[in-house]
């Protein structure tokens, strides 16, 4: 057995032992503070670009795609029941499909998310490098009337992500998506 | 002062040591604490990592789920609108039922725009003077709500004076490895 260094122990000396007490009462005291204080779940916000509204014949809603095309440069994510796609100044291209998933015994509408979040980065990439001289930060979500919340926020929150930080948010009838994506080309 | 039985091992925590005695013979049982004060120094350093100094400036609804995202940017206490398939709420008060009528036409919905703008001629009567950050605006949605109902709610702030909305979200951590 290897003698202490120290030379303090000695046979028949008692070990020393650090009282724990005093440490578990200050435990005892902050824990309960920490547990009131701790935030499990943070809210935070996505600050929105000003949206613009339809009118019920969807009038509106075609006027406000002719003046969202006016603006050529701005990418478009438009959502409709059945697919994804990106219109940019060239047009329009399919993204993705939608997929039908269960939840909570409610068949909804999703889609596979990382399709968007290639074709839209490589959309910022491409968009940069053509016109170095425009920082591109504007983005708009076109969705048709009965698209989920949560999708909406999926795909704003992958634009975010990609580069384009100021989304806004323009809702038109189907027919009115529709007949902007014929236009829109490929 | 009688032993107590063998029954009742006392625990003398209190008396500076933690060794509990035993009746009869003079055998000495030491409580070790010192896992116990593994488990708090855990728990202690989790619950420092979720501290926060902030509070909770957003009181969610139990009648709504927030969707989620990654975004960063923290939330400010504004005028909170709540939104899910049955209600509109504005600071507490239910001011429209959802109907299918609600999501079916126009644009803006006039009683939430009546009651937004009489809240920032409140807010313009108490402070004086508004800037651009009192016509800012937290929006609450439930992540089932369809488009057209963000929509016309965003389209009523508008009208209302609320140029700013934020839309209120659970912050997601990001997977590991970075993934986007």
């Amino acid at each position: 057995m290897a003698k202490a260094v120290s030379g303090r122990s000695r046979t028949g000396k008692h070990l020393e032992e650090i009282d724990l007490l005093p440490i578990m009462n200050l435990f005892c005291c902050i824990i309960p503070f920490l547990l009131m204080s701790a935030s499990f779940l943070e809210v935070v916000v996505i600050e929105m670009a000003q949206t613009e509204g339809i009118s019920t014949s969807g009038a509106g809603a075609t006027a406000n795609l002719m003046r969202s095309e006016e603006d050529r440069l701005q990418p478009k994510i438009i959502i409709t029941d059945e697919e994804l796609f990106i219109g940019t100044v060239s047009g329009s291209a399919h993204v993705c499909y939608a997929l039908e998933t269960e939840l909570n015994g409610e068949m909804i509408i999703t889609f596979p998310w990382d399709s968007l979040t290639v074709a839209i980065t490589e959309v910022h990439d491409i968009l940069t490098e053509a016109y170095p001289q425009i920082e591109f930060h504007k983005i708009t979500i076109l969705t048709v009337e009965e698209t989920r919340y949560d999708n909406i926020i999926q795909a704003i929150d992958i634009a975010i992500a990609a580069g384009f930080d100021q989304p806004g948010l323009q809702v038109a009838p189907t027919a009115s998506v529709t007949s902007a994506m014929r236009g829109g080309g490929n | 002062m009688s032993m107590p039985s063998k029954r009742h091992v006392p625990l003398l925590l209190g008396s500076g040591k933690s060794v509990a005695v035993s009746h009869g013979k003079d055998k000495k049982v030491t409580l070790s604490l010192t896992s116990m004060i593994d488990m708090f120094t855990i728990l202690l350093v989790f619950l420092l990592k979720s501290y926060s100094t902030d509070g909770q400036l957003v009181t969610v609804s139990d009648q709504l789920i927030l969707p989620k995202a990654r975004v960063e940017k923290k939330v400010e206490l504004k005028l909170d609108i709540q939104v899910n398939n049955s209600f509109i709420v504005v600071d507490g008060d239910p001011i429209v039922a959802v109907t299918d009528d609600l999501l079916n036409s126009g644009n803006s919905i006039p009683e939430l725009v009546t009651r937004l703008r009489d809240h920032m001629e409140y807010s313009r009567l108490t402070r004086g003077t508004l800037n651009e950050e009192d016509t800012k605006i937290n929006i609450q949605g439930d992540v089932g709500i369809p488009a057209i109902l963000l929509q016309r709610v965003m389209a009523s702030c508008s009208e209302a004076g609320y140029v700013g909305q934020n839309l209120a979200v659970i912050k997601e951590e990001p997977a590991e490895g970075g993934e986007v």
